[in-house]
């Protein structure tokens, strides 16, 4: 186990320890994103770069987006349609 | 329950799953090690049979390739359910002016998202496409040059705005390389039956290793993958930022 590998090792714990502590949604997305940024990275250092595009494109990129795509939804302003429950 | 309550049962489930989790951790072969002679086994023999080089996709398209529909499919049907709860409950048609969140003004993207958006969606596109036609010589894939893909889409989005984006996104283009992906993949394994040999047996010729058209039947799957996965990430990246809009008839700004 290199130096790297042990550096990615602990920096995933610590993103990860991250998502769980942020307590904001917003944040915690974004905190999410950091963690699937550092597991690519990881990856890639263990000599899987296919795994290592599915996890930065899915983990980074994809689910974040969808989770900002819904908090964004959920605290729209409508003023039409069905009563909102705030 | 109230936080001590919930900290006592917490370390009480400690004290009886840490000495499990020990117990088997001391037991884990060494790190890196592979016990199993599946990966050597097709290492060893992958390039010599199926003329590919990169063996994760003969594993993938070939070896298991009924895995690989089964996702396929999955994945149809994810993003086809998803798209039905979604359009289902929206009561009309939605403008594409974007909704306003309370405390958060709309601004429009800054000219150095703009730029850099520009710069590169169009350089990852590209980059997604020769990982999705690189899959039997490099790592890479139908699935990675899909997602890959995909994100160059939400580069698009960023540096042009929704109405842009919406233009180049026609929902009819992407729901039929959705769904014509999926059925290219499962084609190919019917087409091998109608040839007289088993579900998806790769009976096209192989090809030279290391060129990029070699693996016979597995290009074809592969394309048919990378069009479900682009085209179904991309229907689920529209439907969602869709939510983001107002309703036609709610504005008075």
């Amino acid at each position: 186990m290199t130096a790297l590998i042990v550096i990615l090792l602990l920096l995933s714990a610590a993103t990860g320890t991250g998502v769980v502590l942020s307590r904001i949604p917003t944040r915690q997305v974004l905190a999410l994103a950091a963690n699937g940024l550092v597991l690519a990275l990881l990856f890639m250092a263990l000599q899987a770069p296919d795994v290592a595009f599915s996890e930065l494109a899915v983990g980074t990129v994809a689910t974040p987006l969808l989770f900002l795509a819904v908090l964004a939804s959920i605290h729209m302003v409508r003023r039409t349609g069905k009563p909102e429950q705030e | 329950m109230s936080a001590r309550v919930r900290l006592w049962v917490f370390l009480l489930a400690c004290l009886c799953v840490v000495p499990a989790v020990i117990h088997v951790a001391r037991r884990m072969p060494e790190f890196g090690a592979h016990p199993l002679p599946y990966g050597d086994a097709i290492n060893a023999r992958a390039t010599r049979e199926r003329h590919v080089t990169n063996m994760v996709s003969a594993v993938n398209f070939d070896y298991r390739g009924i895995d690989t529909l089964g996702e396929e499919f999955m994945l149809l049907c994810a993003v086809t359910g998803t798209t039905v709860l979604l359009r289902g409950t929206r009561p009309q048609p939605l403008a594409d002016r974007p909704g306003q969140v309370a405390g958060r003004e709309v601004r429009p993207a800054s000219d150095a998202v703009v730029l850099i958006c520009r710069m590169f969606g169009a350089a990852i596109l590209v980059f997604g496409l020769y990982i999705a036609l690189h899959a039997m010589t490099t790592p890479g894939g139908g699935f990675q040059g899909g997602v890959i893909i995909a994100s160059g889409f939400m580069l698009i989005y960023l540096g042009e705005g929704y109405r842009g984006w919406r233009g180049l996104m026609r929902p009819e283009l992407l729901d039929a390389a959705e769904g014509a992906g999926a059925t290219l993949y499962a084609v190919a394994g019917f087409a091998a039956m109608a040839a007289g040999l088993p579900f998806l047996t790769n009976f096209l010729p192989l090809g030279q290793p290391k060129d990029v058209f070699s693996g016979g039947l597995m290009l074809v799957e592969n394309v048919g993958v990378a069009l479900a996965v682009a085209g179904g990430f991309a229907v689920l990246f529209v439907e969602f930022l869709k939510e983001t809009r107002t309703e036609q008839n709610g504005e008075d700004s």
